[in-house]
C-alpha cells in the first residue's frame, strides 16, 4: 500500500501525506512541496558540471529498475486482496507494494508526459513569436497559426468547462456559443484537415510506384510479384470471381481449390509473409531490447553535452 | 528529329499531375455507384465477427474495453471499422468503457461517431446509446505505454479519479459507480478488450495485456501484416484490416458467419449493415486497378524502351 | 437547437480546407501555406485543451487538491506529494536554456528509464508466443491423403501442411539468418541463406506495400467522398433545390 499517493484500495484516513480539499491546509502543503520540488531544481541548476552525468543517470536507473523488479520479482497471490487479508511477510509485502506501485508509476509518467508534450507547444509559440516579433520571412503565416492555436485552445475549454457545468446533454440541446465555436474549429477545420493532409500520400504513392517500381532485378520482380498478389487479394470482386471459376473445376477437390485466390493468397501470407515479417519483428526486438538496456544503464548518451 | 522521344520513353515519363487527376477522377467516378461489392471474408475477420456477436464469446448485456486510438487522420478505415463495431455492441447492449492512449484528439473523435451511430438509431426508433448507463469515457491518457502496463496490473486504481456525468445530473460521478464499470476491477472482469487503432498501439497493448484477456483488434492497412502476425500466434483473436476489414465486417453483418464444425454466428439482416465499407469498396477496387495498370504501363514501357535500343 | 445552416457552413469549411492543402498538389504557394499554418494551429491549440482537460486536471490536479463533497461524490482528500511533478516537469522546458539544458534530460530521461525497464516483460510477452507459435510440426501424423482435405480430421498433421510448415520455417530463419548474420562471411550456407533470406523478406515487403497502398488510397477516396458526397451531393444540391 502506498499511502501518500492516494492508491490503497479504500480512501486512508486522513494523515501527513494529505489534506481536506479546499482547506488551506491542503493549499499550503501543496505550496510547500512546490516550493521543495522549485528548490531541488535550484539545487540541480547549481549542481558541479562533474554531477551532471550521474545525476541524470541515477533518475534514469531508478526510473527503469521499478519495471525491472515488476518483471523479476515473486507475483503477489492477487492485488485485488483487500489490505487486511493479505499474507504477511517481506516478499509478499514488496510483491504487493510493486503491484500498487504500478498504477501511481503509470499516473507518473501520464502526468510527466503531459508536460513534456506540453513543450511541443511552447516550442512552436516561442519560434513563431519569433518570428513575428522580428518580422521575419513568412510572419504573417506565423500570425496566422498563433491566431488559430488561440482560437482553439479557448474555444476548447470554453466549451470543456460549460460542458462540466452544465452537463453534455444539456449543451448538445442548446448549442451556446462555445459549442459553434468549438465544433467548428474542431470538427469543421482540424479534423478535416488532418484527413486531406494524411490522404496525399495516395498521389505520391501511386505517382513513385509508377516511376520506380521496375524489376530490374530479382529482388524487385518478387516485391512486384507479392504486392500484385496482396492487392489483387484486396478486392472482394477479384476474388469471388477467381474462387467462383476455379470452384466450378471442382468444389469438393482440395487439389483444385488450392488455386483459388484466397488460398495462394492465405498461403504466402501464413507460410511466406508472416514468417518474414516474425523475423523483421524479432530482429527490431533484440535492438529494442539492446537499446533499452544501454538506456538503463547510461550505457547510451541521451543528448546535449 | 533524333532527340524526339518515343512512345516507350513517353509512356515511362507521364506528368505526375496527369495521374494525380487520373486518381481523383476514379475514385470520385467510383463513389457515385452504389453497389454491394460481393466479398470473401478472410479467416482473421470471421474471428473477430464470431468474437463480437457469439453470445459464448461475448454474453449479451456485458461490459467491453473500447480503447479507440484514432483520428481523423485515417477516418476512411478507422471510421469506417468504430462504425460496424459500434453498430454490433449496440444492438447486442454491450456496454462500453472509451478511453485513448494515442492522440489528444482521439477520445472526442469516438464520441462523434458515437453520436452519428445513435442519430441513426433513433431515426430508426430504436434506443439510443447513453452515456453513463451504457458506455462511460475514460478520456485521454498521454503514455501509451504506462497506462497499457497500468490496466494489466489493476484496471480500477489505472483509471481511478476518472469522472463522468450521468443524464439529468449536473454533477460528474466517478465512472465505477456507473452500470457500466459497476462489476469492473480488473481487466479479467471483461470478456474481450478491442482496440480501433490508427497507430501502433495494438502492439503496445499485446506486449503489455500479455494474454490476461481475449484482445480484438480493428487496424489500419499499414499495421495489417504485422497484426497478422499476433493473429498468427493466437495473441490476437480477431482482427480486421482497413477497408477491406470494413467491407467484410459489414459482409457478415448482413449475412451472419456459417463455418464447419463451428456454431453458426447470426446475422443482423434487415438492419443499416452496409455503411461506409461498402461506400468506398468500389472506389478502392478502380483505384487499385489504376495502380496496377501504373505500374505494368511503366514496366512494359521500360522493357520495349530497352528492345528498341 | 444547432442552427439550421450551421451544418453546411461547417460542410463548406471544410471543403475549403480541403482544397486550401490539396493545392500542394499543383505547386507549393502562398494559399497552401496559409493552411498549412493554420492547420499547425489548430493541432497545438487542442493539444494545450486536451492536455488539462483530458489528461492533467484528472489525473494530476484532482488527486493533488482532492474534491469536495457533492451530490452523489463522497469527500477526497488531496495528495500534496503530486505537486512535486511540476518542478520536475518543468525541468523539460530547460532544454531551451544554453547553460542549464542538461537539466531537461531528467524528466526525458526518467521517461526513457521507464520505457527501457519494461523491455524485459514486453520482449518475452510479445515474443514468448509468437516463438511458440513458429514451432510447427515438421512430421506428418497420417499420409491417408497427401493434400489437406477440405474437411480435415481434427489433430491430424497432413504432408502438404508438412512443407508449409517447413517453408514457413525455413522463411523465418533465413530472413532472421539476414539480419543477425549481416556481416561478412565465407560460408556458403550462411551466404546462401541470407540470399534466400533477402529474396523471401521482398515477399514480406511486397504484402506490407499492398497494405499499404490500400490504406493510402482509402484515406483519399475518403476526401473524395467528403466533397463530392458529403458536402455536393448531401449538402449542396438540396440546398439549392436540387433532388
Amino acid at each position: 500500500m502506498i499511502p501518500w499517493l492516494a492508491q490503497a484500495p479504500a480512501a486512508p484516513a486522513l494523515n501527513m501525506w494529505n489534506a481536506p480539499a479546499g482547506t488551506p491546509e491542503i493549499w499550503m502543503k501543496v505550496g510547500i512541496a512546490m516550493l521543495a520540488g522549485f528548490g531541488l531544481l535550484a539545487a540541480l541548476i547549481a549542481a558541479p558540471t562533474r554531477l551532471r552525468r550521474p545525476i541524470s543517470g541515477a533518475f534514469i536507473f531508478l526510473a527503469g529498475l521499478f519495471w525491472v523488479l515488476v518483471f523479476l520479482f515473486p507475483k503477489p497471490i492477487d492485488s485485488q486482496t483487500p489490505h487486511e487479508q493479505r499474507p504477511r511477510g517481506f516478499v509478499q509485502d514488496v510483491s504487493f507494494w510493486l503491484a500498487d506501485a504500478i498504477p501511481v508509476v503509470s499516473n507518473f509518467s501520464n502526468i510527466l508526459t503531459a508536460f513534456i508534450l506540453g513543450l511541443g507547444v511552447f516550442s512552436l509559440v516561442r519560434i513563431h513569436l519569433m518570428r513575428v516579433a522580428k518580422k521575419q520571412n513568412d510572419w504573417p503565416f506565423s500570425v496566422v497559426l498563433l491566431v488559430s492555436m488561440v482560437a482553439m485552445a479557448t474555444f476548447g475549454y470554453w466549451d470543456w468547462k460549460t460542458r462540466l457545468d452544465l452537463g453534455g446533454a444539456k449543451v448538445d440541446e442548446a448549442w451556446p456559443l462555445a459549442a459553434y465555436g468549438k465544433d467548428l474549429l474542431f470538427d469543421g477545420m482540424l479534423q478535416v484537415m488532418e484527413a486531406a493532409m494524411f490522404s496525399l500520400i495516395a498521389f505520391f504513392i501511386l505517382s513513385a510506384a509508377y516511376r520506380a517500381f521496375r524489376i530490374r532485378s530479382v529482388e524487385a520482380t518478387i516485391l512486384l510479384c507479392a504486392a500484385l498478389i496482396a492487392m489483387l487479394n484486396l478486392m472482394g470482386a477479384v476474388v469471388v470471381t477467381w474462387d467462383g471459376m476455379i470452384e466450378s473445376f471442382g468444389k469438393d477437390n482440395a487439389f483444385v481449390m488450392n488455386f483459388t485466390l484466397s488460398s495462394v493468397a492465405g498461403f504466402i501470407r501464413d507460410n511466406l509473409q508472416t514468417p518474414g515479417i516474425r523475423a523483421i519483428d524479432f530482429g527490431i526486438g533484440l535492438g529494442a531490447l539492446a537499446m533499452g538496456l544501454r538506456l538503463w544503464l547510461s550505457l547510451e548518451r541521451v543528448g546535449g553535452n | 528529329m533524333a532527340n524526339e522521344k518515343t512512345i516507350w520513353e513517353k509512356l515511362q515519363a507521364i506528368d505526375r499531375r496527369v495521374l494525380y487527376t487520373l486518381l481523383m477522377v476514379i475514385a470520385t467516378v467510383s463513389l457515385f455507384f452504389k453497389v454491394n461489392v460481393p466479398t470473401k471474408p478472410g479467416q482473421p475477420t470471421k474471428d473477430l465477427y464470431r468474437l463480437l456477436v457469439d453470445d459464448e464469446a461475448l454474453p449479451e448485456g456485458s461490459t467491453v474495453i473500447l480503447q479507440s486510438d484514432w483520428t481523423q487522420s485515417t477516418r476512411g478505415e478507422s471510421a469506417g471499422q468504430m462504425e460496424a463495431l459500434l453498430r454490433i455492441l449496440m444492438r447486442r447492449n454491450i456496454k462500453f468503457a472509451l478511453l485513448s492512449v494515442a492522440d489528444p484528439q482521439a477520445p472526442l473523435v469516438a464520441r462523434n461517431v458515437i453520436r452519428a451511430i445513435n442519430l441513426e438509431r433513433k431515426a430508426k426508433n430504436q434506443r439510443e446509446y447513453q452515456v453513463w448507463e451504457d458506455y462511460v469515457n475514460l478520456g485521454y491518457f498521454p503514455n501509451a505505454e504506462g497506462t497499457s502496463n497500468a490496466i494489466a496490473a489493476n484496471f480500477k486504481t489505472a483509471v481511478a479519479g476518472r469522472k463522468e456525468t450521468p443524464p439529468g445530473s449536473a454533477t460528474p460521478l466517478d465512472v465505477f459507480q456507473s452500470p457500466v464499470l459497476s462489476k469492473v476491477s480488473k481487466v479479467e472482469d471483461v470478456p474481450v478488450y478491442i482496440n480501433v487503432t490508427g497507430s501502433k498501439t495494438s502492439n503496445i497493448l499485446i506486449e503489455r495485456l500479455g494474454g490476461r484477456v481475449p484482445f480484438a483488434a480493428l487496424v489500419t492497412g499499414v499495421m495489417g501484416p504485422e497484426t497478422l502476425n499476433y493473429y498468427q500466434s493466437g495473441q490476437v483473436k480477431g482482427v480486421a484490416i482497413g477497408l477491406n476489414g470494413v467491407a467484410e465486417m459489414e459482409s457478415l453483418m448482413e449475412k451472419g458467419l456459417v463455418e464447419t464444425g463451428k456454431p453458426e454466428v447470426k446475422s443482423f439482416a434487415g438492419e443499416t449493415n452496409y455503411g461506409r465499407g461498402m461506400a468506398y469498396y468500389l472506389a478502392l477496387h478502380t483505384c487499385l486497378v489504376l495502380m496496377i495498370v501504373a505500374v505494368v504501363v511503366g514496366n512494359v514501357a521500360m522493357v520495349a524502351a530497352r528492345k528498341k535500343k | 437547437m444547432q442552427s439550421e445552416s450551421y451544418p453546411i457552413i461547417k460542410l463548406f469549411v471544410g471543403v475549403a480546407c480541403t482544397v486550401g492543402l490539396y493545392s500542394v498538389l499543383y505547386r507549393e504557394t502562398k494559399f497552401y501555406r496559409f493552411f498549412e499554418h493554420m492547420f499547425l494551429g489548430l493541432a497545438a491549440g487542442w493539444a494545450m485543451f486536451a492536455l488539462w482537460g483530458e489528461t492533467l486536471k484528472s489525473t494530476w490536479w484532482d488527486r493533488m487538491v482532492g474534491s469536495v463533497a457533492d451530490e452523489g461524490n463522497p469527500a477526497v482528500p488531496g495528495y500534496w506529494a503530486w505537486a512535486l511533478l511540476l518542478p520536475i516537469g518543468v525541468m523539460a522546458y530547460f532544454v531551451v536554456s544554453k547553460k542549464h539544458n542538461w537539466i531537461s534530460r531528467i524528466p526525458i530521461g526518467i521517461i526513457l528509464g521507464l520505457w527501457s525497464g519494461q523491455q524485459v516483460q514486453v520482449w518475452f510477452t510479445r515474443y514468448g508466443p509468437q516463438m511458440q507459435s513458429s514451432m510447427k510440426p515438421l512430421f506428418p501424423t497420417t499420409w491417408s491423403e497427401f493434400i489437406t482435405p477440405l474437411q480435415p480430421e481434427a489433430g491430424a498433421v497432413y504432408p502438404a501442411q508438412v512443407i508449409g510448415n517447413l517453408i514457413f520455417l525455413l522463411t523465418l530463419l533465413s530472413a532472421m539468418s539476414y539480419f543477425l548474420f549481416s556481416f561478412e562471411t565465407k560460408s556458403k550456407l550462411f551466404n546462401g541463406m541470407t540470399t534466400w533470406g533477402r529474396w523471401l523478406l521482398m515477399i514480406g515487403f511486397g504484402a506490407i506495400f499492398g497494405s499499404t497502398v490500400m490504406t493510402r488510397f482509402t484515406l483519399m477516396i475518403d476526401r473524395m467522398y467528403f466533397v463530392f458526397i458529403e458536402f455536393f451531393q448531401q449538402g449542396l444540391i438540396p440546398l439549392i433545390g436540387g433532388r
